[in-house]
């Protein structure tokens, strides 16, 4: 998917954090602060799958099942958000990246950092239950951050994928390891950030390592053994789809198809190595028992020459069997990318009007691109896509040694950020970077698997300046309802509630509320170092909480911090 | 530049007496322990990594995750060296852990080289320009996988970039291959020197 700005090919490499031999070698040991809370309850399918009506709990890292990030609770509104303060700061032990989306049950918020860390903590006074530090194999290698984006629960356990590439079940109760499972080879570029699903049984995970040169997949395990149930792979063997001259907008992306249909003749065999990582939490309908994702970008990033083909199905969004894992329908928004604008942020599930005006179940992805694509969740169809969010600017330009400018910048538009959706209001609300790039390609063999593979760089433009927007798109139309300008690009992911805010953090420390309808400012608080992380909501004791941690980000070298933030009305 | 080639068969043509006398050791072999295994790497690469010889770099200090990568790409064909590739080939992935761990914890001798000052400046102006320490860090010393080069062998420093830029080397993601094809001869010696005189 992403990449640090700023820097020169080479130079990017460092600055990912990769880690390497012996890195952050840490022990399983857990430690109890305070005995867990009494009120810790098991979480049932029954209330997985009805997490979207339940003010109480926030269950699922996006709220729930169609990951539309709208909390249903409405006791904190236009009219008293201005009263929100901090309840409680609590400070975990490692300062780096967050991106964590707390889950909090019956008032037990369960929370994780950098190096897979996982704490569960009071969620009305921040006192700690346990704290679990994952033993790090010897070798990790990842992209972009030693980030994590939480747990997913079911029953009494707790899951989280781990930067060395492995699924670990803990007991919620104590924290303790119950089992743990090498889902793919971390020498070979494989990853975990994202958080997983869980779902009628099953774990659902991808894989980082589209900068690797990896063979991305979502697998499923049995949530009580671990036994892998199936793998879909986001590259197929034969790759070379239908040799699409435009991308999904119908915009020209000058692709020398004949050559590349003779360089795929000679040699196919690249797909083990073509990337299509999958880096957030799928969707899953439940009705169709249907499983939504988006697979990111083709390896190596830039250089596109050693992979001809349309390079299925990376850069696409991709609808599986909940059961079998078998392929349903995939939409490729760019193919043969050659800018890693990808498809990173997790697909969401909603309804809008379709071309006809009826309204129908969609399912919904922001790209890097800028556009929020509205499809047909039953055929994966374009129904339509929304306004640029961002400014475009000499789209399909073919990098060039020298570097070429196009906008936006391969961080996107919208990165990994998790869109938010108000399903009375069909609005979409996207955290968007503006971060002016140039484009440079170079010639690189695959390296192995362990070393940074973007065949190229991505530059910043020094003099051009960067920022970020919110964006509200009209799902029923594709215009943009109201944009803000932030001073900074925008990381972190949205919260939407029923009480018609929208929550968003900025690089800068702020974290801010908005009207839903206008965009208006309503409410803001300086966490001291980046909002780069999605919020979350939850009621204990009758009292509506906000909480998101404040920890900075690696990707686009926001102030570092610890902490995970709460806050009530006064 | 005369006066160096004559240097350098010089150089050659004692190292080949020296693998001529029988101390360059056969490959490590599945049975031997990790401090045997220290000792085939020491027999060419010096005590504790500290090599003493111009072709054969000094591994005392370098990143334990280079150190990690070089051997399993020349044990997997990504980097060739005709000394090396059969070294290399029978190490198992524990074997190149361990042995990029103990050398990644030795300590570097300074490496006593004796610089021409006009040449050292030109190669730091250079790196400048270049942006070498963006990834090799400031005063070369290295991070992750990109190598401490900092005190590094004059020669083998020289031949590596000279690789680099022909496409001898081919292990590096694209990156060096790419900055080392805007090197001229008399920039690879310049910055070589500057390297070499760093520790």
């Amino acid at each position: 998917m992403n990449h640090r700005i700023t820097i020169a090919g080479a130079a990017v490499a460092l600055a990912l954090g990769i880690s390497g031999v012996g890195a952050q070698e840490t022990g399983t040991a857990t430690v109890s602060a305070k005995p867990m809370s009494g009120n810790l309850t098991s979480i049932s399918d029954a209330m997985l799958q009805n997490a979207a009506g339940d003010p109480k709990n926030w269950i699922h890292p996006n709220g729930n099942y169609s990951n539309t990030r709208y909390y249903p609770g409405a006791q904190i509104t236009a009219a008293n958000v201005g009263k929100l303060v901090p309840k409680f700061v609590f400070q975990t032990a490692v300062l780096e990246s967050m991106e964590t989306a707390p889950i909090v049950i019956n008032g037990i918020m369960f929370l994780t950092t950098s190096f897979n860390h996982v704490y569960a903590i009071d969620a009305t006074t921040g006192e700690e239950f346990w704290h679990y530090k994952h033993k790090m194999g010897p070798i990790t290698t990842f992209c972009c951050g030693p980030n994590n984006r939480g747990v997913a629960v079911s029953g009494d356990t707790l899951y989280m994928g781990t930067l060395d590439a492995k699924l670990v079940a803990l007991d919620a109760k104590t924290g303790k390891l119950l089992w743990e499972k090498q889902i793919a080879d971390p020498d070979k570029g494989y990853s975990e950030t994202m958080a997983p699903a869980v779902v009628d049984g099953k774990v659902l995970i991808g894989t980082n390592g589209g900068e690797y040169g990896i063979r991305g997949f979502v697998k499923a395990f049995d949530a009580k053994t671990g036994e892998l149930l199936w793998t879909f792979y986001t590259i197929p063997e034969k790759s070379e789809g239908v040799w699409a001259k435009n991308d999904l907008t119908g915009r020209d992306m000058h692709r020398n198809i004949d050559a590349e249909k003779a360089a795929y003749a000679k040699d196919s065999s690249f797909y083990q190595t073509l990337g299509g990582g999958v880096w957030m939490t799928p969707a899953v309908d439940l009705k169709t028992r249907t499983v939504f994702f988006v697979a990111g970008n083709p390896s190596p990033d830039l250089y596109g020459a050693i992979r001809p083909g349309d390079n299925l199905y990376t850069d696409s969004l991709i609808a599986v069997d909940l059961d079998k894992g078998t392929y349903k329908w995939h939409s490729q928004y760019i193919a043969h990318d050659v800018w890693d604008l990808d498809a990173v942020s997790p697909p969401i599930l909603t309804q809008a009007k379709d071309a006809s005006g009826k309204m129908v179940d969609v399912v919904i992805h922001g790209g890097k691109t800028g556009h929020v694509y509205v499809h047909d969740r039953a055929t994966g169809k374009l129904i339509r896509f929304s306004e640029a969010m961002i400014p475009q600017e000499n789209m399909w330009v073919l990098p060039t040694k020298e570097g070429a400018r196009m906008l936006p910048g391969a961080n996107g538009g919208v990165e990994w950020s998790p869109m938010a959706v108000n399903p009375k209001l069909h609005m979409s609300y996207a955290a968007n970077l503006h971060q002016p790039m140039t484009y440079h390609v170079e010639e690189a063999a695959y390296p192995g698997g362990s070393k940074l593979w973007l065949g190229g760089a991505f530059k910043t433009i020094p003099s051009e300046e960067q920022w970020g927007q919110l964006v509200a798109v009209n799902l029923d139309t594709g215009k943009i309802a109201w944009k803000h300008k932030t001073p900074q690009p925008l990381i972190g992911g949205v919260l939407a509630t029923a009480g018609d805010l929208v929550f968003n953090g900025e690089a800068n420390g702020w974290y801010k509320a908005y009207d839903a309808r206008t965009g208006k400012e309503l409410w803001k608080y300086n966490c001291g170092a980046g909002v780069n992380s999605p919020g979350v909501s939850y009621m204990v004791d009758g009292k509506q909480y906000i909480a998101v941690a404040a920890g900075g980000n690696n990707q686009i070298d926001a102030k570092r911090g610890n902490s995970v933030f709460v806050f009530a009305v006064q | 530049m005369l006066f160096r080639t004559v240097l350098l068969s010089v150089t050659a043509g004692l190292c080949l007496t020296t693998i001529a006398h029988g101390q360059a050791p056969p490959p490590p072999s599945t049975g031997m322990s990790i401090a045997e295994k220290v000792d085939v790497c020491t027999a060419c690469h010096g005590p504790n990594g500290n090599s003493a010889s111009p072709q054969y770099p000094v591994l005392a200090g370098q990143n334990a995750r280079y150190l990690y990568l070089q051997l399993k790409d020349f044990k997997e064909g990504r980097r060739h060296d005709p000394q090396m590739d059969p070294m290399a080939a029978p190490l198992t992935r524990d074997d190149m852990l361990a042995l990029a761990d103990y050398f990644s914890k030795q300590k570097q001798a300074p490496s006593g080289f004796k610089a021409d000052a006009a040449k050292v400046a030109l190669g730091r102006s250079k790196a400048d320009e270049v942006l070498c320490a963006m990834c090799h860090l400031g005063e070369f010393a290295g991070q992750n996988e990109i190598p401490r080069v900092a005190g590094q062998k004059y020669e083998y420093v020289k031949k590596q970039l000279a690789d680099f830029k022909a496409r001898r080397r081919t292990n590096d993601a694209g990156n060096m291959t790419s900055v080392a094809g805007t090197l001229s001869d008399a920039d690879i010696d310049n910055l070589a020197q500057y390297i070499a005189n760093l520790y």
